[in-house]
């Protein structure tokens, strides 16, 4: 699974989930991509759950890129244990997503195959996701 | 490539909160430069805009009517909303019929590689779009690249693209455009092992 090789501090504040993503909203590498439509945190397994489901679908040929990295560490206090004695420990990683940020892109196959492909990648997802063509690859499905 | 005429009125009102009103009245807000005159704030119809965008593309040549005067610009830079994908602002620049200027191609592979999806391999498209240099008039929506012919290890450059009368680009000729690679094959056994090793590196490392 996906998570940083080493960090600065071990525990971080959760944040906010306001707002629209900043970078990653286009499709930069492949022809077809998975784009989040609501905020939310994606955790490493989920992620890698995603890549599986996908690559298996494609079987042969495609490339796949991973366009978020969980580099985010999430803490959790053990079963019944009392409140209070500090945060809790890490437990798992997750990327911090807005709407609009393409989480997975997909090369080399056709867009039948890719959109059968990402619509169960999206399955593992926790938050609404579609499935975009990069602009310049095909007419259908993309917006003027 | 046709010109398409697009009225725009004059914006007294700058700023983010008037922009939002703008885009709210159904317009979209935007700004005119270009040739040594100063920018001056517009806005178009959104729906006319999405509609002229769609059928000239990202390099489509505008009458725009400002004013009593027509201007003939095009869109230098289209700013989009993430998720709706509306358009937030335009800017357009002002160009002369008879100059050269500057603008982004797209490269579209057409055709189906049969030799390549015979052998399982994928074609990756490394060149996505060129800057290319034309008179505005002759700046193309779109260049197309037959990979039919193309076999596995076969790696179109750009010295292989034929580009449209009139048009030129400064990219290197031995820029790889796309590449037909061979399958790739993984041994699952491995790969997995492999994971496995360098997740428990990996969380020790990031615990310290």
């Amino acid at each position: 699974m996906l998570m940083p090789r080493k960090v600065k501090h071990r525990k971080q504040h959760r944040g906010r989930l306001t707002g629209v993503a900043k970078g990653g909203q286009s499709v930069d590498f492949g022809d077809f991509a998975i784009q989040a439509l609501e905020p939310g945190w994606i955790t490493a397994r989920q992620i890698e759950a995603a890549r599986i489901a996908m690559t298996r679908h494609v079987r042969r040929g495609g490339k796949v890129w991973i366009r978020v990295f969980p580099d985010k560490p999430v803490t959790q206090k053990p079963a019944e244990t009392r409140m209070g004695s500090g945060k809790g420990n890490p437990e798992r990683w997750v990327a911090v997503v807005r709407p609009g940020r393409i989480l997975f892109e997909l090369g080399g196959v056709d867009e039948q195959l890719a959109r059968a492909a990402m619509e169960r990648a999206i399955q593992k997802l926790p938050i609404k996701a579609r499935f975009v063509v990069r602009q310049g690859v095909a007419a259908a499905g993309v917006e003027a | 490539m046709a010109e398409i005429r697009l009225a725009a009125e004059a914006r007294a009102e700058r700023g983010s909160a008037a922009s939002r009103r703008t885009r709210h009245s159904g317009r979209v807000p935007g700004v005119l430069y270009g040739h040594g005159s100063g920018p001056v704030a517009l806005s178009v119809d959104a729906r006319e805009l999405r509609a002229a965008l769609a059928a000239g593309g990202p390099n489509a040549l505008f009458d725009l009517a400002l004013g009593g005067d027509v201007h003939l610009a095009i869109a230098r830079e289209v700013q989009q909303h993430p998720v709706r994908r509306t358009v937030a602002h335009i800017d357009f620049q002002l160009v002369a019929r008879d100059e050269l200027v500057h603008g982004d191609v797209p490269v579209e592979l057409v055709g189906e590689p049969v030799e390549v999806n015979r052998g399982g391999g994928t074609v990756e498209h490394v060149v996505v779009s060129l800057s290319v240099r034309a008179k505005p008039a002759d700046l193309p929506a779109a260049i197309e690249l037959d990979i039919s012919g193309l076999q596995i290890g076969d790696t179109v450059r750009f010295g292989d693209v034929r580009l449209p009368r009139g048009v030129s680009c400064e990219l290197d000729p031995d820029t790889v455009i796309a590449v037909a690679a061979p399958p790739r094959v993984e041994a699952p056994e491995a790969a997995a092992s492999t994971e496995t090793a360098g997740e428990a590196a990996g969380g020790e490392s990031a615990e310290g």
